[in-house]
């Protein structure tokens, strides 16, 4: 009885001496999103996740008494409306900005949040030119790198001991982005690459390809495709073909639309992935999204999900919402376990690394039938 | 060699459907001079059709192509009667529906994507998934039936134009405009037809491609560009151009990827330096019109 | 004289505006003056001499890789650099113009929409050069005669370019070469016994109007100090044609009403109705064409009238 009235007191005290000033209730966070163009279908996924994690936050207490606002952009897809939305943020006084869109977005946004000394965190995008390419030392990426999605599918395969393989991509700029990584990984363990092929975005078929493949009688079939309906006709042609080497996929062969628009060609194809459903923090995750919005998450929406929080903590550590502070804070990240990543994954930025998401956090799973299957093999042992 | 047959039958289907959409622009170019960019659209439109009664309501193939077909005469029709009609009566110059139809484009594509959402979406194969052997060739059950559809499709118009009235008046109209309507020709009912039957082309390209490349809301515009690069190689006066435009260009795509010997990126630039050389030595298509 | 004051009092009145803009917004209105420079040069080839093109803007892309290819990779001399960035269209120009000459209607189109995806596959595929798929970054221009031109000063800068290139073509629209340019589109038979070089016509216009467009993509390059191959694909080729005849082709004022129009509309729509915007685009569209054929500075002239 005595600590409830403890508690009105306070409140009561608290509603009168705090300053009545609107705009410095809440802590602004910056999203950059795609709500129209060809990044849409995963950025769509990763805002919600964004926004049911900012509002799971709020309903927490919000960070250092706050409560976040997220001001949502969309920039089209289009790399220089992403800049253009960027110094909208900047205006509107957002104290970090998170990038959901295509990778070369992030990177025309960079120009700003470097010019301006504004934290920038893209939780998705995994080309890995978008910490290297620009010295911004505001931006920080923990989404899944194309360098450590091939390192743990050969990390994986390693007992296989292949020496000849194909690698296929499609000619989106992630793509070919992804492509480079995995031919860089493939050299580097000293795989030779016997055919290299490439589907175009809106093509009719991947039959040539898949011949080409055949005839260069490769071990394996490395695919960095990351067009949806591109990987299909890939997984089709290599069925009509007769084709029967296994496939190792890139994490794009996770997002779970693959289920349904790829029927009765999937069994067997082995992909990374940052999602391991059997892990306590993604179980719970998943009954809390769909407690509030009814839906069933997908892995995707656990990356803006981790990525709110990996700001929240950055601000709450900093203490203020000075921007210079939630760098240095942001940069001293360490040993945060998210939803995102294998059971011990955790987020951090090593010494003078931008590059957070965990080397070692993620799994390589198997379809079975055209479901996504079991854990085979976990980080890089 | 073995290779090669087997990529001739995907290629041939692949070229059907080229071949199919170049014809959609051509009933439409014939009698109007519009160029109707929003066919990739239409095709899309189709593949959606498709989804919602074939994968989603479980109707039977037959009927449900049946219906899909009826609906895209009647989209056709009401596209023209929506974005061409008011501008062609108005004496609007030509390039305003080939704009407003750009328009539509937009918009087909944009109510796609806002009903369905961006992911892809699957249709159904009528002869399943497995492969057939023809003597030296072989290919999958859905290329024989996108090359025997096609077949039955230009069978159709080509006699439609070659045989019988009503092609003669669209041959009529297409040659002059005014000559025609001077002699009693119906110019809206024309114009109104060549759009239902363009639609009505483009929805069957749509539901033959749609099991391969999945029904998805971006898979209209580089159909459209395609069916275009056909139409202007084969040449826009007749039927058979549009599907020898589509043949050889489907051909010269896949062999290009399978056989050249570059790598994989310059082979997408292949095709391309093709169509300019061939523009540049014989701009006005392979097949003349007929005089 | 006269139109020297005008283009001095513009360039005036429109660097001022920028200082007066947020940080937003100020990246709004260079890029918007931009797209308006590019609409004026597409309209001159389109809307004046009738040459159906998609090929705008890869030479808009071909500017601004050119400079920051020759500036930094090649280390030139910035006004070493900028002439021959500015050569480097015009052969270009040339290269497709001349044989592209024999084709009509959308026969040109296809070429030119082969030439743009060209340009983007050499883009993707040219390695350490181009940066490939990822594009060319951090880089910053050089001082200019002392100056550090970003932000405000180098909007005065995209002014200049914008108000250059306006006076370029007005002055060559009102002379003979913009009469034949006409008489071209309107009917090429007649314009040829009338002793117009058709061919020579057609290939001035396209070069030009393509050399206007690098030029404009030479101070593109500076502004997100970023280029990618996104930002020069065909579907901007689309937008800008779009542009062109929703505003009235063939008429200046048409192209700067249509640009204005069509490139804040995403903007003003987005925050209003969400995902949405892209779909009320379209229907505003083809209301527009429906409602105005001619273009919207039909719109104008009936008020005007009055």
């Amino acid at each position: 009885m005595g600590g409830q009235l403890k508690h009105i007191v306070c409140a009561a005290l608290a509603a009168l001496l705090v300053p009545c000033a609107q705009a410095q209730d809440t802590i602004k966070i910056g999203v950059i999103t795609d709500r129209v163009g060809p990044a849409k279908p995963y950025a769509e996924p990763i805002t919600e996740g964004v926004v049911f994690g900012a509002n799971e936050i709020n309903a927490k207490g919000g960070v250092l008494g706050k409560k976040l606002e997220l001001q949502i952009e969309d920039d089209q897809g289009k790399p220089d409306v992403s800049a253009t939305m960027a110094r909208k943020l900047v205006e509107d006084g957002a104290v970090f900005i998170m990038s959901l869109s295509l990778t070369p977005a992030t990177q025309q946004a960079q120009t700003v949040t470097l010019e301006t000394k504004t934290p920038q965190l893209t939780p998705s995008n995994s080309g890995d030119t978008l910490t290297t390419q620009i010295n911004n030392p505001y931006f920080w990426q923990t989404g899944p790198l194309g360098s450590t999605q091939i390192a743990t599918l050969l990390s994986y395969a390693k007992a296989r001991n292949y020496k000849q393989v194909a690698l296929v991509a499609d000619n989106s700029d992630l793509g070919q982005l992804l492509a480079k990584f995995f031919r860089m990984g493939l050299e580097k363990q000293g795989i030779q690459i016997v055919s290299e092929e490439l589907i175009s975005r809106g093509a009719t078929s991947a039959e040539p390809q898949m011949q080409k493949v055949r005839a260069a009688r490769p071990q394996a079939l490395v695919s960095a495709g990351v067009l949806t309906a591109e990987n299909v006709l890939m997984l089709k042609a290599y069925r009509q073909m007769g084709l029967k080497m296994p496939i190792l996929a890139s994490y794009n062969f996770s997002v779970p639309v693959y289920m349904s628009v790829a029927q009765g060609l999937l069994d067997g194809v082995t992909f990374v992935d940052a999602y391991d459903p059997d892990k306590p923090a993604v179980k719970q995750f998943v009954a809390a999204f769909k407690k509030a919005t009814g839906k069933e998450p997908w892995n995707l929406t656990g990356y803006g999900y981790d990525g709110i929080h990996l700001v929240a903590d950055a601000i709450r550590r900093a203490g203020s919402t000075d921007k210079e502070k939630i760098r240095a804070a942001m940069q001293a990240t360490k040993g945060l376990h998210g939803v995102m990543g294998s059971k011990d994954a955790a987020y951090g930025f090593a010494e003078g690394k931008r590059t957070g998401f965990d080397p070692n956090g993620m799994v390589v799973r198997v379809y079975e039938g055209d479901r996504q299957g079991r854990v085979l093999h976990v980080g890089l042992k | 060699m073995q290779d090669f047959l087997e990529l001739a039958v995907g290629a041939a289907a692949s070229g059907c459907i080229y071949g199919l959409l170049a014809l959609s622009y051509l009933v439409m170019i014939r009698p109007t001079g519009v160029i109707n960019f929003a066919v990739g659209e239409w095709a899309m439109i189709a593949a959606f059709a498709g989804f919602l009664l074939l994968t989603g309501a479980h109707w039977s193939y037959p009927l449900g192509m049946a219906a899909i077909v009826a609906f895209m005469l009647v989209l056709g029709w009401a596209t023209e009667r929506i974005a061409v009609r008011p501008l062609l009566d108005a004496g609007a110059p030509v390039l305003a529906p080939i704009l407003a139809l750009l328009g539509m484009l937009v918009v087909f594509r944009e109510s796609i994507s806002l009903a369905f959402g961006p992911d892809p979406r699957q249709v159904p194969y009528p002869f399943g998934f497995g492969r057939l052997e023809l003597g030296p060739l072989a290919g999958s059950y859905q290329s024989f039936f996108m090359i025997g559809v096609s077949a039955l499709v230009f069978g159709a118009a080509w006699y439609f134009f070659e045989r019988t009235v009503w092609g003669k008046c669209f041959e009529a109209v297409a040659l002059n405009r005014r000559a025609a309507a001077l002699m009693g020709i119906n110019l809206s009912r024309v114009t109104a037809l060549s759009f239902a039957a363009g639609s009505g082309i483009a929805g069957v390209a749509g539901i033959l491609i749609a099991p391969n490349i999945s029904a998805h809301y971006l898979m209209g515009v580089p159909l459209a560009i395609q069916g275009f690069t056909a139409l202007v190689i084969g040449g826009v006066g007749r039927v058979e151009g549009a599907l020898l435009g589509g043949l050889l260009l489907a051909f010269a795509e896949q062999l290009t990827v399978r056989y050249a010997p570059v790598p994989a990126g310059y082979a997408q630039g292949v095709p391309l330096v093709l169509l300019m050389i061939f523009l540049i030595v014989r701009p006005t298509g392979l097949l003349r019109a007929r005089a | 004289m006269k139109s020297i004051a005008l283009g001095l009092g513009a360039a005036i009145a429109l660097s001022a505006l920028a200082f007066l803009l947020g940080d937003y917004h100020n990246d709004v209105y260079r890029k918007l003056l931009l797209w308006i420079a590019l609409a004026l040069s597409y309209n001159f080839v389109f809307g004046i001499c009738g040459q159906v093109t998609f090929s705008h803007f890869a030479f808009y892309g071909i500017g601004a890789y050119a400079i920051v290819i020759l500036l930094f990779t090649a280390a030139f001399p910035l006004p070493l650099a900028i002439v021959c960035g500015v050569a480097l269209c015009v052969a270009l120009a040339l290269a497709v113009a001349i044989p592209a000459t024999r084709l009509e209607g959308f026969y040109l189109a296809l070429a030119t929409m082969a030439f743009a995806q060209l340009f983007i596959v050499v883009l993707n595929e040219g390695g350490a050069i181009t940066g490939g798929t990822g594009g060319l970054a951090s880089y910053r221009l050089p001082p200019v005669l002392g100056l550090d031109l970003s932000g405000r000063a180098y909007t005065v800068v995209i002014v200049l370019v914008l108000i250059g290139t306006a006076a370029v073509l007005r002055r060559v629209d009102h002379s003979w070469f913009g009469r034949a340019c006409r008489a071209v589109r309107d009917n090429p038979e007649a314009a040829a016994a009338m002793g117009v070089d058709v061919a020579r016509t057609k290939v001035i216009a396209f070069t030009l109007s393509s050399v206007l467009a690098g030029i404009a993509g030479m101070a593109y390059a500076f502004v997100d100090n970023t280029v990618n191959p996104p930002i020069f694909g065909l579907e901007n080729a689309f937008l800008v044609l779009f542009m062109v005849i929703v505003g009235g082709s063939g008429r200046h004022a048409g192209a700067v009403v249509g640009t204005v129009l069509l490139y804040l509309l995403p903007f003003i729509l987005s925050p209003l109705i969400g995902q949405h915007h892209a779909l009320v685009f379209g229907v505003l569209m083809v209301t527009a064409i429906l409602l105005q054929p001619r273009g919207l500075i039909g719109l104008y002239d009936r008020l005007a009238r009055r």
